[in-house]
């Protein structure tokens, strides 16, 4: 990122190849859908370019890199009222990437009422959970994103956690019902 | 009341969940208050299943369409840094030749009919050379018109062209900084919002200029631009803009960054 904020743009080919894929998969988490999670994605380079020099060299370039992408996804949050998960009929399933021959149906049934649960929670929990459990990000690097201490990123993440747990477990006894 | 061990506790089980977080000390600490801890265990037992099945989740995948997005965009970026290491073409040269063919043509056009009137010119005395300025202003005219076409493409990639070639203009004539005024309080895009306020700084003094953006602000609800059009007015020197800016201070859900820079602005321009 140094090279780019230095004004070599082509570096930022490099930059796209190793990040493009997890902010996608951010995106996508947070608003379930796949063409605004592209648009997002493609908005959060954009403004990479821009904002090069608000980069500072030995800046750990994930935290800067998703302080961004919160932003966009403000804006975007903003523009169409995220705060209202999507009906369930409005979500798009992701077909799995890795084959699960040996998945049972009810397994099958899990995961989507597990989709859901997350779909359900609020954007802020949500993006908690997203970060941790599927960014790879540290604790550290969450508390450099959310601007907050590590400490409190851990607390804040086994509330939302124990939040997803409570709905999922609501969501399972409404299915048997 | 909760024991305070049981919050410590909740904290590490956090932590557990993700490799590398926990230390040999801490771990140790959680592995004995769980064991000692029946309502932490059963929290742990049900939320460490949660977040292992949490990976079950499908990975989603970006389309192909993504990349050749990118791709486009990086390329139509970094076409000007290209150009400026071929040393063929002198720096004038390409910024006042436009990309799109059919301009190429009609600036060509344009450029042989200055050629002839130039030629003509000299044979016909002192009273025709108007002609020549005539022409030349056409050729003005038409790299207005290029600017002022690319900004309103429905591409926001063609649209920052269009900012980024209003912006390279020698002047910027009243119809660009029109169009660019326009971009500022009405383009869908980010990007082009902000690159247009770049490009505007040209004519920082320009009243117009200046009263649009006093209006555009309590609309804008972008941070960034916000933050944009604040440092416009502080650079232009705008102390009318004072009352407006003040206005946004004290809207309770402005971003803090905007706030604070806002606060700055205010007491500068009371200077």
């Amino acid at each position: 990122m140094t090279a780019v904020a230095g004004g070599d743009l082509h570096s930022m080919s490099e930059i796209y190849e190793r990040r493009h894929k997890a902010l996608f998969r951010f995106f996508f988490r947070l608003t379930g859908r796949q063409s605004p999670a592209e648009d997002l994605t493609h908005e959060v380079f954009l403004r990479m370019i821009r904002y090069r020099h608000t980069y500072q060299s030995g800046e750990m370039f994930e935290a800067w890199m998703y302080r961004i992408a919160r932003n966009v996804f403000a804006d975007h949050a903003k523009k169409h009222r995220l705060e209202i998960p999507a009906a369930e009929g409005q979500m798009e399933m992701v077909e799995s990437s890795r084959p699960t021959p040996h998945d049972s149906a009810v397994k099958q049934q899990d995961l989507a009422l597990l989709h859901r649960a997350l779909r359900e929670m609020p954007v802020e929990k949500r993006e908690l959970i997203v970060l941790s459990r599927f960014q790879g990000l540290s604790y550290e690097a969450m508390g450099r994103i959310l601007g907050c201490e590590s400490g409190t990123v851990k607390v804040r993440v086994f509330r939302a956690m124990k939040e997803m747990g409570q709905v999922f477990h609501d969501l399972r006894r409404e299915k048997a019902s | 009341m909760m024991d305070p061990t049981c919050d410590q506790a909740k904290t590490l089980m956090a932590a557990a969940w993700t490799p590398g977080e926990l230390d040999e000390a801490q771990a140790s600490w959680l592995r004995m208050h769980l064991a000692g801890c029946a309502s932490c265990s059963e929290e742990m037992a049900l939320l460490s299943n949660l977040w292992q099945r949490l990976g079950d989740l499908p990975v989603p995948e970006p389309s192909a369409a993504l990349r050749g997005r990118w791709e486009q965009t990086l390329q139509a970026l970094t076409v000007p840094q290209a150009r400026q290491g071929d040393a063929a073409r002198p720096a004038w040269w390409r910024s006042f030749w436009p990309a799109n063919p059919a301009w190429q043509m009609a600036i060509a056009a344009l450029c042989l009919a200055v050629g002839l009137g130039a030629g003509l010119s000299l044979h016909r005395g002192d009273s025709e050379r108007n002609e020549v300025a005539q022409l030349r202003e056409e050729v003005a005219s038409t790299k207005e018109m290029v600017a002022i076409s690319l900004l309103q493409q429905q591409s926001a990639v063609d649209r920052l062209r269009g900012v980024d070639y209003s912006a390279r203009m020698p002047s910027m004539e009243p119809q660009v900084v029109s169009a660019l005024v326009h971009a500022v309080n009405l383009d869908a895009n980010v990007n082009v919002r902000l690159a247009a306020i770049d490009a505007l700084g040209k004519v920082a003094g320009n009243t117009r200029v200046l009263e649009s953006f006093q209006e555009a602000l309590p609309r804008e609800d972008s941070p960034m631009v916000q933050a944009a059009l604040i440092d416009y007015l502080v650079e232009a020197h705008d102390r009318n803009a004072v009352g407006t800016i003040q206005n946004l201070v004290a809207k309770p859900d402005v971003n803090p960054t905007v706030r604070e820079r806002a606060t700055y602005a205010v007491h500068q321009l009371a200077q």
